[in-house]
Formats: C-alpha cells, sequence, structure tokens
C-alpha cells in the first residue's frame, strides 16, 4: 500500500523513451524469428514455463466434452455402432485387398531389383488445442522431443494427410495444417497420375492446384494424392478431391480448388509418420539423373496398373 | 493518482470570468474517493487475464483479448504501476503460446500500453460508454499492428478481418470490467453496518 505523495519530478525514462526501446526489441525479434530460427531457445523455455498452465486450462474443455458424450443417448450410440461396423466390414475388404497387392507389388519389387520400401514408424498423439490465430493453421499435439518427435513429419487421420510438424518444444510440437497458405506439398491425381504441388487455398479451409495449364486434365471429383516425389510425405496417402475446375479464358491456368479429405480441426487424435526428411543434395549431383527414383516410379506406377 | 475532486472539475470546466463560486458542474458526477490499489490485486487480476486467453478457443478468433482489456485498465488506472514492460513481457509468451511471430504480440501490447498511458488522464474524465470507444481505438491499433506485421512477412490471409470483431467485443466488456476491477478499491475503509449506504 502506497500512502506517499507520488514523485512529482523523478518519473523514471519517460514513455515514448520506453515506447521506442519496447518496439525495437519487438521489431528485432520478429525480424530474427522470420528470418533464423535463432529464438528456438528462448521459446522452448517459455513453453515449458506455460505447459502447465496450458494443460490445466484444457480440463474445462474436456469436462464439458466429457459430459456430452455422457449424455449421447442410446439411440445415438447405436447408430454409431452400426456405422462402424459398417466401415469395419468395408476396411476389412481394403485390407484383404492391400495383403494381396503388398504381396503382388513385393514379387514386382523383386523382379525389378528395387530396395525395399521403409516402413516409416508412426506414433499416435493427441490434438491439444488449435492455435487462436487468424493468420496461420497451427494446431498443437502433446509430444516433443522428448519423444523424439522432429520437425518435418507428416501427420495424418484416419483420412489423410493433415499436415506436418514445423516446429518441436520438448513436450509439444506445432503441427502446420494443410490449409496454411505457407503450407504445400507435392502431389498428383489418382485418376491419371498428373503431378502438381498443392498449397493452402484462398479460400479458407480449402487447398488449390497452382500452375497448371487452362487445358489440364483435371475434373472435379477427382482423388488427389501424395505423389512422394519430396521424400518426406509417403507416396498414395489420400490428401483431398477436387471440388471445382475454373478454366479462366483471360487466365493462361486453371483454378484447381481441392477440399481436404482429413478433418482439418475436428480430429482429436492423429499420427505423426517419423520420417527422415531426406538432406538436399549437394549442387554437383542436383543435375546428375537418378536412376532410383526412376526406377520406383515405374514400380509403382506398375504396382497402380495392378490396381486398376 | 486516480482520486479527483468534484469542485476541481467544475472549476475547470467553468469559464474563467465567471463570478459565481467554482461548484460542481451539473456533468460532473460525484466521485468516490478510492482506496489505494493493492499490488497483489493487479497482478492476481493480469494473471487471471491471461489465463482466460490461454483457453483453448479454438478457431474462435472473435473472443476479445482479455489480457489486452485488463491491460489497458490498469495502464489507465495505475499507469505508475504498471507499464509498456509488463505488457512486452506478456505478450511474448502470448506469442509462444499462440504459435505466432516472437515479438508479434510484445509489439501489439507495447503500442497498447503506450497509447493508455498517454490518454490516461483524459480517459477518466468520461462516462464508461465513452471510454469505452477509446479502448476500441486502442483495441484496434494492437490487432492492426499485428496484421501489419503478418503482411509485411507473410501475405495476406483471407478472412483475416473477422479478427477485428474481437476488438469490438473486448470494448463491450470494458464497463463491466471496469466495475469488477474497481469494486475492491470502493469498498468502505472500515465496515459499518449502521451505513445507509
Amino acid at each position: 500500500m502506497e500512502y506517499g505523495p507520488p514523485p512529482l519530478f523523478n518519473q523514471g525514462v519517460s514513455a515514448r523513451a520506453r515506447l521506442a526501446f519496447f518496439s525495437l526489441v519487438a521489431s528485432a525479434l520478429i525480424i530474427i524469428d522470420a528470418q533464423v530460427n535463432a529464438l528456438d531457445a528462448i521459446r522452448n523455455g517459455v513453453e515449458i514455463l506455460l505447459y502447465p498452465a496450458q494443460r490445466a486450462l484444457l480440463w474445462p474443455r474436456d469436462a464439458v466434452e466429457g459430459i456430452a458424450s455422457y449424455l449421447t443417448t442410446l439411440h445415438g450410440l447405436q447408430e454409431e455402432n452400426a456405422r462402424l461396423r459398417q466401415a469395419a466390414v468395408e476396411q476389412s475388404q481394403h485390407a484383404l485387398q492391400a495383403a494381396q497387392l503388398l504381396a503382388e507389388n513385393d514379387q514386382l519389387r523383386k523382379l525389378a531389383g528395387v530396395r525395399e520400401r521403409i516402413a516409416a514408424p508412426a506414433q499416435v498423439v493427441v490434438a491439444l488445442y488449435e492455435s487462436r490465430d487468424p493468420y496461420s493453421r497451427k494446431i498443437i499435439i502433446d509430444r516433443g522431443s522428448r519423444d523424439h518427435m522432429r520437425a518435418g513429419g507428416p501427420v495424418l487421420d484416419e483420412n489423410g494427410v493433415v499436415g506436418q510438424v514445423t516446429r518441436v518444444f520438448p513436450l509439444t510440437a506445432e503441427v502446420t495444417l494443410l490449409v496454411d497458405k505457407e503450407q504445400s506439398l507435392p502431389v498428383q491425381d489418382a485418376r491419371n497420375g498428373l503431378r502438381a504441388v498443392a498449397f493452402g487455398g484462398a479460400e479458407p479451409s480449402t487447398l488449390e492446384l497452382r500452375f497448371l495449364p487452362a487445358n489440364v486434365d483435371v475434373q472435379s471429383g477427382d482423388n488427389i494424392v501424395t505423389s512422394g516425389l519430396d521424400g518426406v510425405y509417403p507416396a498414395g496417402l489420400p490428401v483431398a478431391t477436387v471440388t471445382r475446375v475454373d478454366r479462366d479464358i483471360k487466365d493462361q491456368f486453371a483454378r484447381v480448388v481441392l477440399k481436404p479429405v482429413a478433418g482439418m480441426s475436428s480430429s482429436r487424435m492423429l499420427l505423426v509418420l517419423m520420417v527422415d526428411p531426406p538432406p538436399l543434395p549437394p549442387p554437383a549431383e542436383a543435375a546428375r539423373p537418378e536412376s532410383g527414383t526412376s526406377l520406383r516410379g515405374n514400380a509403382r506406377a506398375g504396382a497402380k496398373a495392378v490396381r486398376r | 493518482m486516480s482520486a479527483r475532486w468534484p469542485r476541481l472539475s467544475g472549476a475547470r470546466s467553468a469559464p474563467a470570468a465567471d463570478a459565481r463560486p467554482p461548484t460542481v458542474s451539473r456533468n460532473a458526477r460525484p466521485e468516490q474517493v478510492l482506496r489505494p490499489v493493492r499490488p497483489g490485486f493487479i497482478w492476481a487480476t493480469l494473471g487471471a487475464a491471461f489465463l482466460l486467453n490461454l483457453l483453448p478457443w479454438g478457431r474462435a478468433i472473435w473472443v476479445p483479448d482479455f489480457f489486452a482489456v485488463t491491460l489497458i485498465f490498469w495502464n489507465v488506472h495505475q499507469p505508475r504501476k504498471v507499464g509498456m514492460g509488463i505488457a512486452f513481457v506478456f505478450g511474448l509468451l502470448m506469442d509462444v503460446h499462440d504459435a505466432a511471430l516472437f515479438g508479434e504480440h510484445a509489439l501489439a501490447y507495447t503500442l497498447v500500453s503506450y497509447g493508455a498511458i498517454t490518454l490516461h488522464r483524459r480517459i477518466q474524465w468520461f462516462p464508461l460508454g465513452s471510454q469505452a470507444v477509446y479502448v476500441l481505438g486502442l483495441l484496434l491499433v494492437a490487432q492492426l499492428a499485428s496484421a501489419a506485421v503478418r503482411l509485411w512477412v507473410g501475405g495476406a490471409t483471407p478472412g483475416w478481418w473477422w479478427g477485428l470483431l474481437s476488438s469490438a467485443l473486448g470494448a463491450a466488456i470494458w464497463p463491466f470490467l471496469n466495475r469488477l476491477l474497481l469494486a475492491p478499491q470502493r469498498r468502505p475503509a472500515k465496515r459499518d453496518d449502521t451505513r445507509p449506504l
């Protein structure tokens, strides 16, 4: 409690000087963070400090959801049960087909002399919360570098690709969703194998294929899957379906709008593939065509033909 | 300090040539002399507002920035106790939570704090409804600062201006927050059950 008179002359540093100082420091931090990743140590420290509060504050939401699910009617549960059973039957059929295809594929690979594709180990994670930032689409998951999480790993849910781990803290990690405008991944059209790059769309919660000519063979309803050309995402994961193709005569590019198949913010359980991003090739080797990739590409095309 | 005298306000609004003795003008409301604030209460409310921001709001970008409104309140009422340093530090914490650029909220909160401290003598003369307009202006400055940083670093995002709605809601909670946070200082000094009010 303060009962003395306020100091009349000694007011400390003037408000404008303080404003200039703190604005300069903040601007410097923004520039450093946007250009280089030099501030990750500070970020990690702050994240560890905040972590207990963040976890504790998830409790009210989880409690509300728990009560809501407790009050679910019997009818709803029966419906869900029937739907899940049907899905299980359909998936078991797919699984049988997949086993058969896998055997065939193995045989073809052995014939072609291609090395086995290594199955990436995966980790099931829980999405904690989505960041309330109008300029980006990111979610925070409950595993971090302590659980050997590494930046770059693809994140999937039960339907398809959700996004990519972009920043790792000791206890948590940030996942940038595919619909973020900064995010892109190489894809191909499952119908005709056309390769393209999908970016976060101009409309919220959509993707788009950019730089495709106006007469490109993409129809609405096509399934878009990963092409695996980047070496990060395994090939053939479902990404999106085409909802609209605008072939404007004024524009030389087609405007292809996609709807992601994965639930972008609704899914709570996610799968992170622990792949090692391939190191960038040295410049001298980059120009030389690599025989391995083309062989793998051929084998994949063969597998696709078998599937059809 | 924040305690003000009704007679002084009458003297200021009356013209100097007026022969009448300085009295309380019609517009001046009777003001209560506030008790000194406890530093613990300031910290507790700032912390609580920050925790409200930390709740998993998800994509609800219209939710007001509780911390910014509370910060403006303390900057206006206790500018010598709550300054730009506190705004800056809490801004950095907010950046890490929101997965934003490091320093983005820090810059926005610093600007808000400077604005509130500069305007603190003026804002207190107005009734709560008009104060909310000032608060709306300060919150919009913060949001536009964030937007400017993002547009400079990244580029336009579809629908980012929906976030401006949160400023309007933040200004709307100002009168309630004002009553809530001033309540401990409006308590009578001594407990008296026979007091008429």
